[in-house]
């Protein structure tokens, strides 16, 4: 009945494909998804980095040592979740949510970095020997990170982000969050500097990364430049 | 009104799963409920018929190539809404919109809030609403005229409900102030 106002060539390219579709599972099953692959890649990263809890971990009230770990972890859930949620057309997250959990995410790493300084020095920043052990730190930041970071992007541009970039600055700061929530029960060092310079530093990059991946993925699939 | 809105956007949720599943007639279904107001809300954005009907396949294209992404049963004009509009933004970025020309003679009939209707001509509206910055034009249309609820304005926006309802109240403010200069200067 409808048929003759649908254009031929609009007829031609959809009935050309037509297969059936599944529709995307809703946002915290694909949440879970993305948890579960973190988990499993933060399992591989432990096991083949040989990573032990800091020496220091006895010592630092339990707030501090496992409520800030699951409190960042849970923060870093709901910024892939984020991400996932604006990756769906008709479902884009307001500036201001975005804005709020980003900085959420990232003020919240720095004061535990800071309650961590204070209430436990941890192993000393040896000086010549400040980079090696950042690049230490970096590389398992990095290793923790990438599953989670590599999988929700995939999820993301599997569904159709009309804000790829925002989208993925939620995925990257995600995934980087998650990492550091692992990382803070991990790494042995208190110093406020090497926090800054090499943890900081390490969401800033992944905040980026995901920004860049999110701007790639809109060049290619809508040719903006 | 809203046994009928409910009824329309269940009829869609059916169209749209049948869609999904592959169904050519459920594709019609749905082209022929949107095709209209779609028109109309692509002509907001490029003030030109013929391209807002090119558009329109486009936004058509992307729905199909995006169809997975519809989960129901949520509504389906919240997410069909969001496309056109990302299609409607593609456009006017790209280059192809400095060589298009306004002609008088094709523009579709201007959408007017119905609430302002009654303190002035047509004409004066038309002209007063495309005087508003765009989002607030977007923002009337899409409320006032296409008759969605603020939060499913929100969602195709990507803002707030509460700040899509605080656009819409500043707009038809200031349709009102500019009414009452209008009238004023013509006294």
């Amino acid at each position: 009945m409808n048929t003759e106002s649908l254009p031929q060539s609009l007829r031609q390219t959809i009935s050309g494909d037509l297969r059936p579709v599944r529709p995307l599972p809703p946002v915290w099953m694909r949440t879970l998804y993305a948890v579960a692959v973190a988990a499993g890649g933060l399992a591989i990263v432990v096991v083949a980095f040989k990573l032990s809890l800091r020496p220091d971990f006895e010592e630092l009230p339990m707030w501090l040592s496992c409520g800030c770990t699951a409190l960042q972890l849970i923060v870093g859930v709901v910024l892939v979740g984020m991400a996932l949620r604006e990756a769906v057309p008709g479902r884009g997250v307001p500036a201001g949510a975005v804005t709020l959990a980003v900085c959420t995410g990232v003020v919240m790493q720095i004061l535990v970095g800071i309650a961590t300084w204070m209430n436990s020095p941890g192993m000393p920043l040896i000086k010549g020997h400040g980079l090696r052990a950042g690049m230490t730190c970096s590389t398992h930041d990095l290793a923790l990170a990438l599953p989670a970071l590599a999988f929700t992007l995939w999820l993301v541009f599997r569904a159709l982000p009309l804000r790829p970039s925002i989208a993925g600055l939620l995925g990257g700061t995600g995934a980087a969050v998650t990492a550091d929530a692992i990382n803070h029960i991990l790494c042995p060092m208190s110093d406020l500097r090497h926090v800054l310079i090499w943890h900081t530093g390490m969401i800033f990059g992944l905040m980026l990364v995901g920004w860049l991946a999110g701007k790639v993925w809109e060049k290619k699939r809508f040719g903006k430049s | 009104m809203g046994v009928d809105r409910k009824a329309e956007e269940e009829r869609l949720i059916a169209l749209m799963i049948g869609y999904q599943k592959g169904s050519m007639d459920d594709f019609e279904g749905l082209y022929a409920a949107l095709k209209q107001p779609l028109l109309r809300y692509l002509w907001g954005f490029v003030r030109n018929a013929t391209v807002a009907e090119d558009l329109l396949q486009d936004t058509f294209v992307q729905i199909h190539r995006a169809r997975q992404t519809y989960t129901p049963p949520r509504p389906v004009r919240p997410w069909v809404y969001a496309i056109t509009r990302h299609v409607a933004l593609m456009h006017l970025r790209s280059g192809r919109r400095r060589k298009e020309m306004l002609a008088g003679d094709q523009l579709p009939e201007v959408p007017v809030p119905p609430e302002m209707e009654k303190f002035a001509d047509k004409a004066t509206l038309h002209r007063m609403l495309s005087e508003l910055p765009h989002h607030s034009q977007e923002v009337l249309m899409l409320h006032h005229l296409l008759g969605m609820s603020f939060q499913e304005v929100g969602q195709i926006l990507g803002i707030a409900s509460g700040t899509a309802k605080v656009r819409s109240h500043r707009a038809l403010k200031a349709l009102r102030e500019m009414l009452a200069e209008d009238q004023g200067g013509d006294e």
